[in-house]
């Protein structure tokens, strides 16, 4: 049963620092958005393990979840061509 | 070694790793990016050193401040990412003017 436990501990610390690696070496920033929230929920596991059930509630529902969706919503703002300005609202603006 | 030492040190891994992409990588999603990955290391460095009590039952002073660490590390995202559409907003780029390349035109 501890072996068991040593094999799950070892097991969540390699994945979270696989993860975070392979975060940062993915060329697409869609996929690395996707692993980064993946990272969050093992990072919700690792903290059930230590005993903080509060902290691992609170990171699969705000650091997963809701920084999940403030980075896929900017880079959707990020990636669109930006709409052209029509002349009256540009001369709207330079005024 | 016990858990709370593993996890330890999977925390410094992963702090290191953050700190390594705020500074190698250009993009600026994928410095907040990073930003985030250099808190939750340091969130779990402190929740692991709670978990060695002599009487087994974790502290729960850094459990409290983990936890209002993580609104607070939600919050900074979203100013930091409100700041990087506005950047681009006026500027079509993505990335800051150190890392731009030297074109003849300085207004884009």
């Amino acid at each position: 049963m501890n072996s068991l436990l040593w094999i799950l501990d070892i097991t969540l610390c390699g994945s979270l620092i696989w993860l975070a690696c392979q975060t940062l070496a993915t060329a697409d920033l869609f996929k690395a958005i996707v692993l980064f929230i993946m990272l969050g929920l093992v990072m919700a596991l690792a903290w059930a393990r230590l005993d903080a059930p509060d902290i691992a509630l609170a990171e699969a529902a705000i650091g997963a979840g809701l920084t999940g969706a403030l980075l896929l919503s900017t880079l959707a703002a990020i990636t669109k061509p930006p709409a052209p300005r029509t002349p009256s609202e540009k001369t709207e603006v330079d005024a | 070694m016990t858990i709370a030492t593993l996890y330890a040190v999977c925390g410094v891994m992963l702090f290191g790793i953050g700190f390594y992409g705020v500074v190698i990588c250009r993009h600026l999603l994928r410095k907040v990016i990073s930003l985030n990955l250099m808190g939750s290391g340091t969130f779990l460095v402190l929740v692991a050193l709670a978990h060695r009590t002599p009487d087994g039952q974790p502290d729960s002073v850094p459990h409290a401040m983990v936890l209002t660490g993580l609104v607070v590390s939600v919050s900074a995202t979203a100013l930091a990412l409100a700041s990087l559409r506005r950047f681009h907003r006026e500027t079509q780029r993505t990335e800051l003017s150190l890392h731009a390349e030297r074109r003849g035109t300085d207004d884009a």
